[in-house]
């Protein structure tokens, strides 16, 4: 149908009521349905009830538990058991209520005493018999939000963060002594390492997605956070390239600074996700992971100020950039380990990835534009790019536990 | 060039000469500090769940809000007393009801399958030679049996004969030989008829009679929610901790005569504290055969024990299977001086 096949000029109510007609019809056929019934009776032979764990708290002489309804209805909560080598049925307190609304929240106090070291089984039945559990592998106490342990979090997200960013722009000087070759082959580089981190960011969360409550679609939220820093990013810098007018050496800067955006992003998610898992117990703080980890985000710092190594620019903005791109880290860390849920590093780690990807893009057209098209074909590049990926290959073996 | 380096080499390693002095010295400490702090908090969990001292009412589970079983609720641990009927027939009528809803510890309601509307199913008794003439009526929706364990007729057996739904049947048999016998539906699948709460005990006493004395009854069994091959719940007559709830009250140097039968699919081991029992396996000796604390009872295996307290106080009673008392086979005896027990008859 084409427009000249309308009528020339349609009334404005009746546009208005075309508009509106599905809607309103949809909301007489809701009304009749909840007054009458659907006419199907299929009712569930038993109750569906869902109940998740999001995050176990280990006190000494205590567990607490924080649990969502996911499941179509309220429930309730009737009795709990601790399970070790047997269960054993326990005295437990829920707040705010025992009685929790679809997608409601409650926190589960069993005061047992618990035994560093040990396995064990939480268990919680509702009224309507049906049964929820959720494993502690190895009992730990849970890290409280005081001096000692912020200051922990923080100094972890400085090792693998902040640290290994500001000792890959080290290599600056290095960089800009070499010939102008090299300039494009680092760039290539470049985008090889944060493609490998585009996708390592878009593995982690999916990995966290299934730990995200089944209303709450994990998968949907990586698709939109993806989206939202791709698409949201390339309009930014548009809108910066335009108002400054393309001045070389600016748009190299601004290349940098989308780049340090978008690892910093992607940090965040890291650390959220590292703290996180810290915090289920699932994640030994070892030498040898927080090693891996400096080893592999190295290359960040390189990525960071590839860009500017053939432009003049004040040396405060490789702090600058240094902190953007490390700097989340730290929060990454703390906010996982103290107010883990996986909803949000989900979330981060898909806008990261986004960012990442979009700077890849950045990188690409950059590169054509500073040597045409053909430089992405050259050996040079290819190399580069080639070495990036093995470079993040190799340094992540060191961090896949 | 070279002061932009140091710089930078500097501010990577403010933080971590920062985090070291902050944090490093204070941390040998701390950590005993919360060693003992985590000592000092499971003391007093542990203090938390020991035994109640009188009248605390703690113990190892304690549902939202304090709710407790109604003791209105609690099954009669006293058997029907022993004697002889007029006429030497004992009749009973047992109903047969499906999906009646059983709370199997508080909050927890299973929709179970009952003699006369409670698991396990009523107490009978009769005295050995006297006639049980016991009429089944199904109400439910599919048919059932009942299955005696004793010496009977093959028609009186309750396997073969089906009680169709809306149907009766009057079982009826010469009691004998004296002793402890099961009862339960043999519908098949029997497994689930039986777990779904139709089963039940008979006492048969010698003619003779044995010496009166305080009579308890406790049928063990257990309750699977989930139907994963694993109990959820273990009890004492029905209801997981129902005489932790309300404990039985038992007066000092009384003695006592416990009848207990094991219907669950796994072996129990019924342990009194602070006393030992005389043992009479499956009651159908006048001697006993042991004196002891601990009895293994196989599946359907009964025992009748026969014992006292010499002092006053709470005592636990319990599957000595760890699993089962944890998951509701315990239960306390409050034991009183007998002048405690006349005066607060009297008030």
């Amino acid at each position: 149908m084409t427009d000249a096949k309308l009528p020339a000029k349609t009334p404005r109510a009746l546009v208005l009521a075309s508009a509106l007609l599905p809607v309103l019809l949809l909301a007489g056929i809701l009304y009749l349905l909840f007054a009458r019934g659907t006419g199907l009776y299929l009712e569930a032979p038993a109750p569906i009830e869902k109940l998740e764990f999001e995050r176990v708290v280990l006190e000494p002489g205590l567990i607490r538990v924080h649990v969502i309804n996911t499941g179509p209805e309220t429930l309730t909560l009737a009795q709990a058991q601790v399970g070790w080598i047997s269960r054993a049925s326990w005295e437990f307190e829920v707040a705010p209520s025992a009685t929790i609304p679809r997608l409601g929240r409650a926190v589960v106090r069993i005061p047992y005493p618990w035994t560093p070291g040990e396995p064990y089984e939480i268990v919680l039945i509702t009224a309507n018999n049906l049964i929820f559990s959720h494993e502690i592998e190895m009992a730990a106490e849970t890290p409280a939000p005081d001096r000692r342990m912020l200051g922990a979090f923080a100094l972890l997200g400085v090792y693998v963060g902040v640290i290994p960013v500001f000792l890959g722009i080290l290599w600056l000087p290095f960089l800009r002594s070499l010939p102008r070759e090299w300039y494009f082959f680092f760039l290539s580089l470049t985008a090889g390492l944060l493609v490998f981190l585009g996708v390592d960011a878009l593995e982690d969360a999916l990995e966290n997605a299934e730990r995200v409550p089944g209303p709450f679609q994990g998968v949907a939220v990586i698709l939109i956070g993806l989206s939202i820093s791709l698409l949201g990013l390339y309009a930014i810098t548009g809108w910066l390239k335009r108002r400054r007018q393309a001045k070389e050496s600016s748009t190299a800067l601004l290349l940098a600074y989308s780049i340090a955006f978008g690892i910093g992003v992607h940090n965040l998610g890291e650390g959220l996700a590292i703290g996180g898992a810290y915090a289920l117990g699932e994640f030994a703080t070892s030498f040898l992971l927080i090693v891996g980890f400096m080893v592999h985000n190295l290359t960040e710092g390189v990525a960071v100020v590839a860009p500017i190594v053939r432009s003049a620019f004040r040396w405060q903005n490789l702090i600058w950039l240094g902190l953007l791109a490390g700097g989340p880290t730290i929060a990454g860390t703390l906010l996982g380990a103290f107010a883990y849920t996986a909803l949000w590093a989900v979330l981060f780690l898909a806008v990261g990835a986004g960012a990442v990807f979009q700077v890849v893009i950045e990188i690409t057209r950059y590169q054509v534009r500073q040597a045409g098209a053909g430089s992405l074909v050259s050996g040079w590049s290819l190399a580069g790019f080639a070495l990036g990926l093995a470079v993040m290959y190799v340094t992540g073996l060191f961090v896949t536990v | 060039m070279s002061t932009k380096r140091i710089f930078l080499v500097g501010l990577i390693l403010l933080p971590v000469a920062a985090g070291t002095l902050l944090f490093a010295p204070g941390r040998r400490a701390a950590d005993r500090n919360a060693a003992a702090g985590r000592a000092q908090a499971v003391a007093d969990a542990h203090a938390r769940h020991l035994p109640p001292t009188k009248g605390s009412g703690l113990y190892q589970y304690s549902p939202p809000g304090g709710r407790r079983f109604d003791p209105s609720r609690v099954y009669d641990p006293a058997p029907p007393p022993p004697g002889r009927a007029p006429n030497g027939i004992r009749e009973y009528t047992l109903v047969i009801e499906e999906d009646v809803p059983h709370e199997v510890a508080p909050g927890v309601a299973v929709p179970a399958w009952t003699f006369n509307r409670t698991v396990p199913g009523p107490v009978l008794r009769a005295t050995e030679g006297e006639t049980l003439r016991i009429t089944l009526v199904n109400k439910g929706t599919l048919p059932h049996t009942i299955h005696f364990h004793g010496i009977h007729p093959a028609t009186m057996d309750g396997v073969f004969e089906l009680v169709p739904p809306g149907g009766q049947f009057i079982y009826e048999f010469v009691a004998r030989p004296f002793g402890i016998m099961p009862y339960h539906c043999h519908s098949m699948p029997t497994s689930q008829h039986i777990h779904n709460g139709l089963y039940g005990m008979v006492i048969i006493d010698p003619k003779e009679g044995r010496k009166p004395m305080r009579e308890l009854a406790f049928v063990m069994s257990a309750f699977d929610l989930d139907r994963d091959g694993e109990a959820d719940f273990y009890a004492w007559n029905g209801r997981a901790f129902q005489y932790a709830d309300n404990p039985i009250e038992l007066v000092r140097g009384e003695p006592v005569r416990l009848y207990v039968m094991n219907i669950f699919e796994e072996a129990m081991v019924p342990h009194l504290h602070g006393t030992l029992y005389r043992l009479y396996p499956s009651g159908t000796s006048l001697t006993p055969s042991e004196y002891t604390d601990v009895k293994t009872l196989n599946i359907a295996e009964r025992a009748m024990l026969e014992f006292q307290y010499d002092f006053p106080g709470d005592y636990m009673f319990q599957c000595h299977v760890t699993e089962h008392m944890e998951q509701g086979l315990m239960g306390w005896f409050r034991v009183k001086d007998k002048a405690d027990v006349a005066r607060h008859a009297a008030h």
